[in-house]
């Protein structure tokens, strides 16, 4: 049975952000929620929380159109049209009275095959349906989402003692496949895994820098970045997450977890802590959190708040040597340093990871759940359990030793050995029982990273190196600093382009593992070389661009583009000439040089007007192009999805779109494959432009937004290097414009923008401060 | 004995002609230098240089400096000097008129500062050191201290120090020792020994003001923890001029190869009243304020003794007779020629003769940057040149100082086993030019500077302030097929430091080992470029003015001129071709310095 229609019960945060989520899978959704005291309007709650996705940011749904695919309700009226759904997730209030009342009614209403499941994160399975029929009780789990639903890419999932496994099953493909989820199968425990350990951390760490003395700055620096957790470190996470949610849950895992559990000695809520969320101050949300931005006139100032008076005072770089060691030494130098803040970074991670590995099997089947959760739970870029190895097994137990603290079963087991180890390329966990197990992958995974373990790449350079992924398809990884592109990575191209024949291979696709496809062109270089004048190296490097990147286009055999996570600039421009893509749902394209002061050069500007001109949807004429392709790019829009980037004209109607990114590679492999028999190339590109009177029309639109002020007067100067190439330069209507010459074009207005003081000062903007300067 | 006259002829034109300080003039504050008062103070700053100063070269060298129980007499005749130096006014040559300064243009001021340096470069130190701390002190100081010590100062009643190192710690600041307590009435107390102090004790001025780097109690570690401290040699109540002795002393000096009659003392500070200046644990910034004068300085120390090698060489190569030219006898009726005939001798004549004039224009070039940061009403265009000056302080400095050596070597090897005798004097350059190539920072510390510092710095912004106007300058110019010789090589030597720098920037980020196991050569690199573009504008303009163009600004007849351009293009052809093999060496990285086996050494 496929599942088609859902319904959401609880039009809360959570109910709301997982039917949102939902109708991004393109799925309908029927949400409900109770009917407000003397309302009216009987839909008033969960129509209002379909309003307010609309106005989230970063926006629940994919697309605003998703938001027709809810139909609202409330749960006295409108049980019945759960009849139609397949899964019915419940969401509502954490109350075990509330939701089992709910699960009979749910019984009497859904249709015989429905699926159930419930959000808690807090009441275990067999209490909520303890109550309830066998025949509920095989036909219900427990799907845990993250807040945000679409962002979080952990879903932990319970089954119960009598849960079907085919129930089990379906629901857990569903997940991962269509809402693209990392599902992490979880045992029916307090917390299961992300809360158990995730919160243990952040009240250890929250209430150990109280204890230390430490600062809110200065703990956040050394529980963020250093240890691979969000910047945000704890007391920052927390104002986003809002204070006041830290008492319930704690208050929860308090109730539930028996009396031995360490989480007690630090499950108390700290006065100060009470005290904000009493005032208001629960963070992001509220008057303010540990931090807060106060105006100053037109100066917005970062503050803190002082740990021991409570009172805010201005935000101070921690100025900690432990951060330093830890940049030059990693983890072990960090929790190694004598500072109050390695001391602090000892204590809290000596305490969080003997924690997690103390509840390896209670919690989970074995270690790699544990990782996964807190990697896609809590945005840790490694576990608990690969943070173990970095610091090294046999040491941490030691140190554990020393301190005369008890070493957990998990730990004395790995005895001098690693939790995880590469053994013939594959790469091995230890399990619980002892010995080495594989990691193992869903059916329709594929990891370049497992590819990269096992094989040697075709060829490499500093910036991007070709794979053989199988089947006939090689991919193409770029790997610099944020992916961001240079002379090598056209090298590289090149130097696919040839492999690929050479090897007898079929096609290519392009994707890399790294949170962005790519950030665009190396604009550090770039600056430099504008610097010491070296006008002739750019000039280089933008026909190197546009060579390389037309040699994708015309190459005699299938190029797909896979991109996850941000493609802008000269990242974009690369997939704009693939003759295919296979995004991630969670791309993020956009042409976005004129926020440095610059105008796609690497053939961008050519192929919107391709992109355009061919749209079978567009309006015909010469005009119609241009206007959509300088709108896109003069505004620099950058799609906030892969279905929004077809609205964009990035990726084309029939492109493809990864829910899950973990299969993106296997999806793009395949759509490459299906191409590469009978595949010929596009026709080459011509076009009928209008010339410099389609540029003065597009100049007079821009001098329109500047008059109200919408543009600036440098961006009337770059608008109008970019209507210069998009309305053909000086040619006329009667003379079909080719690509050679739109090169041609963008290059010199390129060229010239780069001598623009006003460019340059764009340019340092950005890399100075990560934002564009609007001048 | 040498033979020196300072090139006031070659200083009108760079000034007036090359780096056009009628513009630096219409700059506040600098209203008074007319043409004629400029090239007035040149005249007479030459003039007092030949006449007090170059007489006393040999014999201050010859009886140096001599310590009796803390204090240290001057060789004879040095006293004497100094007081009329004062008297005349140059002390505040290019200080502030609020203090009782000429407030003449930096760029001015350069110039009489290569005619101290070619005539008597130790004389010059006392001086130098005592314009250093007039720096820092108007920039640094608070207001009451500047009254009380900077009219001093500037008429030449006090001199200064920079008191830096200390036995255990040279480069290395971070491991200074020398405490400075706070005391009760806001002053503190320094105690530490300072050595390698220029001008640390002498007899020449009533009192001494030493700026001394120390470290307060609670002061972070590292250079972080280092403050400035005004310590004067006599303390001094607020309405007293000179006041009882502090509780400095000096316990000797050095004995040296060179700058003999500059006293080079050991320090000792036993709880010496102090003031403190630009902040607490800033003292690195107001030292550098300090530091950057002084090593622009310096660099101007190698520029003097060049042109002091030069001038003795040429006159030495004229009348010292020996073998004949090979195109035959140029002398019959003498038993030999002079050896200027040789085309050898040619060769290191004109090697002196290109880099000190190269120097000078360069030099200029980077004093008229800097009045223009000091006084240009445009924030942003005294931002750029600060960055310029920045960028080109290593430079100037390391460049000009080996150059100062080489020079010095050549002028002995011009003179052949009589170079090599004291009488003649030239040796001394050498021994005197030896020590501007270690202080004010080394010049292996001044090529990391560049390529760690400078290059990187705001993403190589600071580079953007010499390429762009000699990039500019190339492409205006290309086209003119009168100027094909001189652009070509500038362009083709700038392509080598726009190809080596654009390898550094990016080696650097993956190993910095990379970048400075060339950095020496690079900085070498980088300043045979500047100096090729000086020498081609110059040549440039000469050319100009033989072939009958004049703006107004011509300074000189046709044979300077055609002197000019036939140096700048010796500069060109013979000396600026270095930079293909510099870029060699500096592309083969650092394995070739890093792989060799430590042991092994």
């Amino acid at each position: 049975m496929a599942i088609e229609k859902v319904g959401v019960i609880g039009a809360g945060v959570m109910g709301a952000g997982i039917a949102a989520h939902v109708t991004n899978a393109g799925i309908p959704v029927v949400l409900l929620d109770i009917v407000p005291e003397g309302a009216d309007n009987r839909n008033a709650v969960a129509e209002r929380a379909v309003e307010r996705l609309l106005k989230t940011e970063p926006s629940a749904f994919m697309h605003p159109g998703n938001a027709k695919l809810i139909s609202a309700g409330n749960v006295e009226d409108d049980l019945a049209r759960l009849g139609g759904c397949d899964w019915i997730v419940e969401a509502v209030i954490e109350r075990l009275d509330v939701k089992q009342a709910l699960y009979q009614k749910l019984a009497s209403v859904a249709k015989p095959d429905a699926i159930f499941s419930s959000n808690t994160s807090t009441i275990p399975l067999a209490q909520l349906v303890g109550q309830l029929p066998e025949a509920f009780r095989r036909r219900f789990l427990i799907t845990h989402f993250f807040n945000p639903p679409r962002y979080m890419r952990l879903l932990e999932i319970v089954a119960g003692v009598d849960t079907e496994p085919q129930v089990l099953e379906q629901i857990r493909n569903f997940c991962d496949i269509q809402l693209g989820k990392g599902v992490v199968a979880c045992k029916d425990t307090p917390g299961f895994i992300g809360n158990r350990i995730g919160v243990y951390w952040i009240q250890y760490a929250v209430v150990a820098a109280m204890r230390a003395g430490l600062t809110v700055e200065e703990a956040d620096a050394v529980m963020g970045k250093p240890i691979g957790a969000p910047k945000t470190g704890v007391f920052g996470l927390s104002d986003l997450v809002g204070i006041d949610l830290l008492p319930h849950v704690l208050a929860s895992l308090e109730a539930n977890l028996p009396a031995e559990d360490p989480f007690h000695d630090v499950s108390a809520v700290p006065d100060l802590i009470e005290a904000m969320i009493a005032e208001g101050f629960t963070g992001r949300k509220g008057k303010g959190g540990f931090y807060r931005l106060r105006r100053d006139g037109a100066e917005r100032v970062k503050e803190a708040k002082d740990l021991t008076s409570g009172d805010y005072r201005e935000a101070r770089k921690p100025g900690l040597e432990c951060l330093a060691a830890a940049k030059e030494g990693g983890l072990r130098a960090l929790v190694e340093h004598s500072d109050r803040g390695g001391q602090y970074a000892w204590d809290v991670l000596s305490h969080t990871l003997s924690y997690a590995a103390s509840l390896v099997p209670a919690i989970a089947d074995d270690i790699v759940a544990v990782d996964e959760a807190m990697r896609l739970g809590f945005n840790w870029e490694r576990g608990p359990f690969e943070l173990l190895d970095e610091l090294g097994p046999a040491w941490f137990r030691r140190q554990l030793e020393t301190e005369e603290r008890p070493v957990p079963a998990l730990l004395a087991a790995a005895g001098e050995e690693t939790f995880y180890r590469v053994e013939a390329g594959k790469l091995e966990y230890l399990a619980v029982g002892g010995g080495y197990r594989c990691v193992s992958r869903a059916p329709g995974v594929l990891l370049l990273g497992d590819i990269k373990r096992s094989s040697d790449p075709l060829a490499g350079n500093g910036s991007a190196s070709l794979w053989d992924i199988g089947d006939g398809v090689a991919c193409l990884e770029f790997h610099t600093k944020m992916n961001a592109i240079d002379q090598g990575t056209f090298e590289m191209i090149r130097t696919a382009l040839a492999l690929v024949p050479q090897k007898g291979l079929k096609a290519l696709v392009l994707h890399n593992e790294a949170p962005n496809f790519s950030v665009g062109a190396n604009l550090a270089l770039a600056m430099y070389a504008v610097n010491i004048a070296a006008w002739s190296d750019l000039e280089d490097l933008v026909r190197s661009g546009q060579a390389a990147y037309q040699a994708l286009k015309t190459a005699p055999f299938p190029v797909v583009g896979a991109p996850t996570g941000l493609a802008l600039g000269g990242g974009c421009e690369v997939l704009l000439h693939c003759d295919a893509l296979q995004a991630h749902a969670e791309s993020y394209l956009g042409l976005v040089e004129v926020g440095v002061g610059l105008i796609p050069g690497w053939g961008g500007c050519t192929a919107m007007l391709e992109r355009w001109a061919q749209s079978p949807a567009g309006p015909r004429g010469p005009m119609p192009p241009i206007m959509k392709s300088f709108e896109t790019i003069s505004t620099a829009q950058v799609s906030k999805s892969a279905v929004d980037a077809k609205r964009l004209g990035f990726l084309r109607p029939d492109d493809g779109v990864s829910m899950n990114r973990d299969r993106l590679l296997a999806d793009a492999k395949r759509r490459a494959l299906g191409m590469a028999e009978h595949y010929r190339p596009p026709e080459p590109f011509e076009v009928s432009l209008p010339g410099p009177s389609a540029k003065v029309a597009l100049e007079m639109a821009v001098h329109g937004y500047q008059l109200i002020g919408k543009a600036s007067d440098y961006d009337g100067v770059i608008a109008g290097h970019l209507a210069e190439v998009l309305s053909g330069g000086a040619c006329d209507i009667t003379e079909p414009v080719e690509t050679d010459t739109l090169h041609d074009l963008e290059r010199k207005a390129f060229m010239a923008l780069l001598h623009e003081p006003r460019t340059l000062a764009r340019i340092e903007h950005m890399l100075s401060s990560g934002k564009p300067l609007r001048n | 004995m040498p033979v020196y006259s300072p090139p006031v002829e070659d200083m009108r034109f760079v000034l007036h002609e090359l780096v056009q300080i009628e513009h630096v003039v219409e700059l506040p504050g600098y209203e008074e230098a007319s043409r004629e008062v400029v090239d007035a103070v040149l005249e007479e700053a030459a003039k007092f240089c030949r006449e007090r100063l170059l007489p006393l070269n040999a014999s201050g060298d010859e009886e140096g400096c001599r310590y009796d129980d803390g204090t240290v007499r001057t060789p004879t005749g040095f006293k004497e000097a100094y007081r009329s130096f004062a008297d005349g006014g140059w002390t505040g040559l290019a200080c502030d008129a609020a203090y009782g300064g000429q407030g003449l243009p930096g760029v001015v001021a350069v110039m009489v500062d290569e005619m101290l340096c070619a005539s008597n470069l130790s004389f010059s130190t006392y001086v130098g050191l005592s314009h250093g701390a007039y720096n820092a002190i108007t920039q640094h100081a608070s207001e009451e201290l500047k009254q009380r010590y900077l009219p001093d100062i500037v008429a030449g009643r006090f001199s200064g120090t920079m008191c830096l190192t200390e036995p255990q710690c040279g480069t290395d600041l971070g491991l200074i020792r020398t405490t400075a307590v706070p005391h009760d009435d806001g002053t503190f107390r320094v105690t530490g020994t300072k050595i390698f102090i220029s001008a640390g004790e002498h007899d020449l001025t009533e009192n001494i003001i030493h700026l001394v780097l120390a470290r307060t109690p609670d002061a972070p570690p590292g250079i972080k923890g280092l403050s400035l401290f005004l310590v004067p040699k006599l303390a001094l109540e607020p309405d007293e001029r000179v006041g009882e002795s502090n509780q400095v002393a000096c316990s000797g000096i050095e004995h040296k190869m060179g700058i003999r009659a500059s006293s080079t003392c050991t320090m000792n500070f036993d709880g010496a009243t102090a003031h403190l200046i630009g902040g607490l644990h800033h003292g690195m910034r107001a030292m550098f304020t300090m530091m950057n004068a002084a090593r622009l300085a310096v660099g101007i120390q190698g520029l003097g003794i060049a042109e002091a090698a030069y001038q003795g060489a040429v006159a030495y190569a004229r009348e010292r007779r020996q073998g004949r030219s090979l195109r035959g006898a140029r002398h019959p009726d003498q038993p030999a020629d002079p050896i200027i005939v040789h085309p050898d001798v040619r060769r290191m004549l004109l090697t002196l003769r290109a880099y000190s004039e190269g120097a000078r224009a360069l030099g200029a070039w980077v004093a008229k940057e800097g009045d223009i940061a000091a006084r240009h009403p445009d924030p942003d265009v005294r931002a750029e040149a600060e960055e310029f000056i920045g960028l080109m302080t290593p430079v100037v400095k390391a460049f000009f100082t080996d150059l100062g050596f080489e020079a010095a070597n050549l002028g002995i090897q011009v003179y052949g086993g009589h170079g090599y005798i004291r009488a003649n004097g030239m040796e001394q350059y050498a021994r005197d030019a030896r020590i501007t190539q270690i202080y004010e920072g080394t010049n292996g510390i001044q090529a990391l500077d560049l390529v760690g510092r400078k290059l990187p710095a705001d993403m190589g912004r600071h580079l953007r302030r010499f390429f762009h106007p000699v990039q500019r300058y190339i492409e205006q110019h290309r086209a003119d097929p009168a100027l094909t010789d001189l652009i070509e090589p500038l362009a083709k030597g700038f392509a080598r430091l726009q190809d080596t720098t654009g390898w550094i920037a990016r080696e650097a980020g993956r190993d910095p080992e990379q970048a400075a196991a060339g950095a020496t050569e690079y900085l070498r690199l980088f300043g045979l470029v500047a100096m090729a573009y000086v020498w081609v504008r110059a040549a440039e303009i000469s050319l100009r003015r033989l072939g009958g163009e004049d703006d107004g600004l011509a300074t000189q007849g046709a044979a300077f001129y055609q002197a000019k351009v036939d140096t700048g293009r010796f500069f060109l052809e013979r000396l600026l071709p270095q930079t293909s093999s510099l870029r060699l060496a500096i592309k083969a990285g650092a394995t070739p310095v890093m792989k060799f086996d430590e042991e092994s050494f």
